[in-house]
């Protein structure tokens, strides 16, 4: 099973980097543009082929540990950055979003998981892909939003005017908070089926909350109109509360009584 | 924003002064939590809170609707008050997830400040209930006049109103017991966290059957000594079927024969049994680099079967039970003027009766699949319809944002 991981996620990463730099010289060679596009859409294919295959092994969907999460989140987040570019015109993101899609291959190649077919009855539940797709979908999102962020607040310590980047990072973020609510909502919906109540300030229910709540507050202050330039530092920090929530809940002293530490790898 | 320079609690209000008044709040909320020696908020049951809570939904409204010209009531119901509530919830809950949430020893800097549980917590209620009051203002403004274009906000912001208020003010009246049943037996008894003295149920439950399925026993090389497993060249669980072929350093395994349900037989080869008596046998075949090449029969063993390993070298081959796949009761449940209700409990797939939801919760570990005794979670939650409609609220609220977003953005380009 390694091998064929180790083999799939080479070729991914081959097709991101060719992708890329035909991309970079494809400015000033436009018939290089489409091969560009073609492979760096490839390597989300792979992926997903890859995702596909491992899928039917299991006889499960692969949404079970950290390390089947990060295999999805390879395979979307390069998508954002195409999507974004296809959208508005904005070419830079994409590099930002297979850079960090090959990041969570190589944890994953450093990292090898055990594989196993086995899912706990609580986990085998009709919410149990939709919570957990939408969850991912949604990070994918707010990681773009909060990488467009970061790439705003660079452009303007240059002075540099850059009104489209912030409309994209709002409007990633904005889609990005829709799924965020859903998740949540169907995450409670589903505990109340599997585990007998809806909300028990479980440390990943209290995390998930808290990073609903930085993204409630940056809609808020942006409807306030306060000044869109310093909210794309807000933005871009934003992403860390998610990021606890995603990995570092396990690691935090109050994880030990936690329902939802299956996810442990 | 403001452009003059302009003095902490000179109108008009903003961000500074609603980060005074809810640290202030927040702070009173410990003072109080303090005084009290870390007890907490006291517990309200029906119908005194649902009446404490529509009490409180007509005032803001109606204060709202009432001083809607007023600069301090819109202060109060505005967005940057909003934020700094926000912002407290959030840091609370913060508190929440890295304190552990579990009983300490009374009269400890936890305890006293309730830390250790905090969302039952004074300053949690004093914020969450500000909170509440501000979203309650700043939604009369959208509800009166009622207009078509402020549908999303309504579905919004009335549908956190609703679960969060009908969530926190209705969590005293959540009963949550466990009812531990046994096979052929009988009870209306049910225990919570908190005590050893169970409380009797308005219904009795009826365990007819506990029955347990798992997933193929695992194979495994460990030390007997310390207990060591080692890990397979492939990393991989291995799940024992017919015709698996495992290996480790020096070590070839073939698994030539596998009955899931089997008995030890009179010629030491196991004979296929029935689903409840039956265990997993497996004939393996051990090739090693420096032993001869042999077959053996192994098997996990049950409450009334030896487990058999083979030994290799100083190691151990065994084969172990799987993980449960699926766990089940079927249960008949009665009321006390005898109407019944047959069903099969399983996890993920709970049962209703009388407004309680039964859950399959677990049973005796120890003896697995021969369990005899299943626990059943009993959940009776009256305030549950309220928390759902608000949920379905923001449900809609989102479908709406998100199609408005798009459009918005569209025009915007
Ligand atoms: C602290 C209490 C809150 C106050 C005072 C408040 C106030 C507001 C106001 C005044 C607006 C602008 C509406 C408009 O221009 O039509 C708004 C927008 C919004 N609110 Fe709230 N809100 C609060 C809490 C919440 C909560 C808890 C939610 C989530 C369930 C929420 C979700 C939204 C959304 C999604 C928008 C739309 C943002 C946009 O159009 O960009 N709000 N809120």
């Amino acid at each position: 099973m390694t091998v064929n991981f180790t083999s799939a996620a080479i070729v991914a990463m081959l097709c991101w980097a060719i992708g890329s730099l035909l991309s970079i010289f494809g400015r000033k060679t436009p018939a290089l543009k489409a091969p560009a596009f073609v492979l760096s859409l490839g390597g989300s294919l792979v992926m997903g082929a890859f995702i596909a295959f491992y899928w039917v092994l299991l006889d499960r969907p692969p949404l079970r540990t950290l390390g089947e999460t990060r295999l999805w989140y390879a395979a979307l987040i390069p998508l954002v950055g195409l999507l974004v570019e296809y959208r508005w015109k904005i070419g830079w993101l994409k590099y930002y979003c297979m850079a960090l899609a090959a990041f969570f291959l190589g944890i994953n190649m450093l990292h090898p998981e055990v594989f196993d077919k086995t899912l706990m009855p609580a986990l085998q539940s009709p919410w149990f892909i939709p919570h957990v797709i939408v969850y991912l979908v949604g990070y994918v999102l707010l990681a773009a939003s909060s990488v467009t962020a970061l790439h705003n607040v660079s452009l303007q310590m240059r002075h540099k005017n850059n009104s489209a980047g912030e409309s994209v990072s709002h409007y990633l973020a904005l889609l990005g908070f829709v799924l965020l609510s859903f998740g949540l909502i169907f995450g409670a919906l589903w505990a109340k089926e599997a585990w007998g109540h809806y909300w028990t300030w479980d440390p990943k229910e209290t995390w998930a909350f808290l990073s609903w709540l930085a993204y409630l507050g940056y809609l808020h202050a942006w409807r306030y109109k306060i000044d869109r330039a310093k909210l794309q530092w807000y933005l871009a920090l934003s992403f860390v509360v998610l990021l606890v929530c995603w990995f570092g809940v396990n690691y935090l002293p109050s994880a030990a009584n936690s329902v939802h530490t299956y996810s442990q790898s | 924003m403001v452009d003059l320079p302009r003095r902490l609690f000179q109108s008009p209000w903003e961000f500074r002064e609603a980060a005074f008044f809810t640290a202030f709040a927040v702070i009173a909320g410990f003072a109080v939590q303090y005084a009290g020696l870390g007890v907490g908020v006291p517990q309200t049951h029906l119908p005194y809170n649902a009446l404490f809570l529509g009490t409180f939904a007509v005032a803001s409204l109606s204060a709202g609707v009432a001083f809607r010209n007023n600069a301090f009531v819109n202060w109060l119901g505005g967005i940057p008050l909003g934020l700094c509530l926000i912002f407290a919830i959030a840091l609370l809950s913060l508190i929440g997830g890295v304190v552990p949430q579990t009983a300490v020893k009374p009269g400890s800097m936890q305890a006293l400040f309730g830390l250790n549980q905090i969302f039952s917590s004074w300053p949690f209620a004093l914020t969450i209930l500000l909170f509440l009051g501000n979203l309650g203002l700043s939604l009369s403004w959208k509800l009166v006049p009622l207009k078509v274009k402020n549908i999303q906000f309504i579905l919004f912001h009335a549908g956190f109103w609703i679960a969060l208020s009908c969530g926190i003010f209705g969590a005293p009246d959540l009963q949550r017991l466990v009812v531990p049943v046994e096979e052929g037996k009988t009870t209306n008894l049910g225990y919570t966290m908190e005590s050893e003295t169970p409380q009797s149920l308005p219904f009795s439950v009826f365990l007819q059957d506990f029955s347990l399925e798992e997933y193929p026993p695992q194979l495994l090389l460990f030390d007997p000594n310390t207990g060591k497993i080692f890990e397979e060249r492939s990393k991989t669980n291995i799940l024992v079927h017919k015709g698996l072929k495992a290996s480790w350093k020096g070590l070839d395994i073939d698994v030539l024969d596998f009955i899931p349900f089997a008995l030890p037989g009179k010629s030491g080869v196991p004979e296929p049994a029935d689903r409840t008596a039956g265990i997993p046998f497996a004939k393996i075949r051990i090739t090693s680099k420096n032993a001869t090449t042999r077959e053996e029969w192994i098997t996990t063993g049950s409450p009334f079967v030896d487990t058999k390993d083979a030994q290799v070298g100083s190691l151990l081959l065994g084969i172990r039970p799987g993980s449960p796949k699926a766990f089940r009761s079927e249960v008949t449940v009665q009321d006390e003027t005898g109407n019944q209700s047959k069903a099969t409990l399983e996890v993920n797939h709970p049962i209703n009766f009388m407004g309680w939801k039964l859950y399959q919760m677990g049973y005796d570990q120890k003896s697995g699949r021969w369990s005899k005794l299943s626990l059943i979670e009993v959940i009776h939650d009256p305030w549950l319809p309220a928390v759902y409609l608000g949920f379905f609220m923001i449900m809609a609220g989102n479908i709406l944002f998100f199609w408005n977003g798009i459009k918005r953005t569209e025009e915007s380009a």
